[in-house]
């Protein structure tokens, strides 16, 4: 049975090393992303209110909405756990009692392959597309017009803005570095349905991308991402993002050498989980903000 | 060194009691148990009606903002819809309509407008917390706006409801 939603905003770290790494990334957006864990406390931000039956009130209904699978947010906590954990071979116990500590790398050298530049190009592309099915699958598709579900869209704040700033630095910048979006197109061009099958990834979520077959399927997610490669770029733009830029911020906690940017990549893939981590605060605040006007 | 033997069946007992205890204590009921338990009894439809209103068709009843103001669309889902209503990049309130009689399982919301003393523009309302003003449109449609900055206050509020298109709302099929 998949676990209650309070249960998973209440066991949400309030640090680890997922914490850790996406508070490197607060100089994009300085204050943008707040830690909120708990569900009660959860309520109590995004809502304002303070009167205990009022916040009863409001978790129930949201308890409600959460289970009822025809509402959509069932399908999209997990393919928020799911794009993540496929690739979470270093067991967290082994890193849980390392918060606080500077990590070595070169200890991890042994347990971590740095991935072939495809694959992390594929992963890259599908944690895009989940984003954009959870998107629609939580909110529906707001508005009247394209234009009202772009500005739905241009809404990202919060946790939601970090965790696509998250997935430009740490699996856009660091495995692929500065041109990461052309080198992505270009590889969704040149990739067969056949190979994409291949990914473990894709084999899960499948069901979820719009689509027929998998050949459609990857045009979907060809047209996604080229949809927000100008955001993208944007975001790179502005902040004068690079890959050593963030690998600096990074080694506050993390100690390794700079040619190591393709380990630094494949040991932040497998120890954290920055996906379902924010994926979890922005839905509960969605499902929140629903159940407060519901009731 | 060596530990005395009575010491050591001594602590033996009470690791084993420990753990024991430790495994056997109940959880401790907490708050939303309930809900929880009686909402995960079936998969689907326990939240929201099945012939509740779509929420599209209540995009259109929103107010439309002037002077400054920007209305941004949330969310759209059976028998709800939301926008954000900002004002220099600020988010101030969330208005929201929603179908009382698509709700399911928890408390009916149209309920507690059967007291209320009050009415905007005609239709009756309601004071939520220190932060939410509803009216009822029809006895069905929930209209509220939610404060998200202190600057919104409860007038602006209920000038807010009053910009939705509430007559238009109240005929809505």
């Amino acid at each position: 049975m998949t676990k209650p939603i309070q249960e998973l905003v209440d066991q949400l770290p309030t640090n680890n090393l997922t914490v850790s790494a996406l508070r490197t990334l607060d100089f994009i957006a300085p204050g943008e992303w707040q830690n909120v864990v708990g569900f009660v406390n959860t309520i109590k931000t995004v809502t304002g209110e303070t009167d205990e039956d009022l916040i009863q009130q409001i978790g129930e209904r949201a308890i409600y909405l959460y289970n009822d699978r025809s509402q959509g947010y069932q399908t999209a906590m997990w393919l928020y756990q799911t794009v993540d954990s496929t690739d979470r071979a270093i067991g967290t116990a082994v890193l849980a009692n390392k918060v606080g500590e500077k990590i070595p790398l070169l200890g991890f050298l042994n347990s971590i392959t740095p991935k072939a530049e495809k694959a992390q190009t594929i992963d890259l592309c599908l944690k895009l597309v989940v984003e954009l099915v959870a998107f629609c699958q939580i909110n529906g598709i707001p508005g009247d017009s394209i234009g009202d579900f772009v500005a739905s869209l241009g809404e990202y704040s919060g946790e939601s803005f970090i965790r696509m700033a998250a997935l430009v630095c740490f699996d856009g910048l660091i495995p692929l570095g500065s041109g990461f979006a052309d080198r992505a197109l270009s590889w969704i061009s040149q990739t067969s349905p056949q190979e994409l099958e291949q990914n473990p990834t894709f084999q899960n979520i499948k069901d979820t991308i719009p689509g027929q077959d998998s050949g459609s399927k990857l045009n979907f997610i060809g047209e996604s991402f080229n949809s927000v490669t100008g955001w993208m770029g944007n975001l790179v733009a502005s902040h004068d993002l690079s890959p050593q830029k963030i690998a600096n911020n990074l080694q506050g906690f993390i100690d390794f050498s700079g040619d190591k940017l393709d380990y630094l990549a494949a040991f932040l893939d497998v120890s954290t989980n920055y996906y379902e981590h924010t994926g979890t605060q922005t839905l509960a605040r969605r499902l929140i903000e629903r159940a407060s006007a519901e009731i | 060194m060596i530990v005395p033997r009575t010491r050591r069946i001594l602590a033996t007992l009470f690791l084993c009691l420990l753990l024991l205890t430790t495994a056997c204590t109940p959880k401790t009921p907490g708050r939303f148990d309930q809900a929880q338990q009686q909402s995960s009894q079936q998969k689907s439809g326990q939240a929201i009606a099945k012939d509740a209103t779509q929420g599209s068709q209540f995009n259109k009843f929103f107010p439309n903002p002037q002077d400054g103001y920007q209305r941004v669309y949330t969310q759209e889902k059976k028998g709800f819809s939301e926008a954000k209503l900002k004002k220099a990049g600020k988010d101030l309130a969330v208005l929201s309509i929603s179908d009382t009689q698509g709700v399911k399982g928890t408390s009916n919301p149209a309920g507690k407008f059967k007291t209320s003393t009050k009415s905007i523009a005609g239709y009756p309302a309601v004071s939520q917390g220190t932060t939410g003003t509803a009216v009822l449109v029809a006895d069905r449609y929930q209209v509220k706006v939610q404060s998200r900055d202190p600057s919104f206050t409860q007038s602006d509020r209920e000038a807010w409801i009053q910009k939705f298109n509430l007559d238009g709302l109240s005929r809505l099929k």
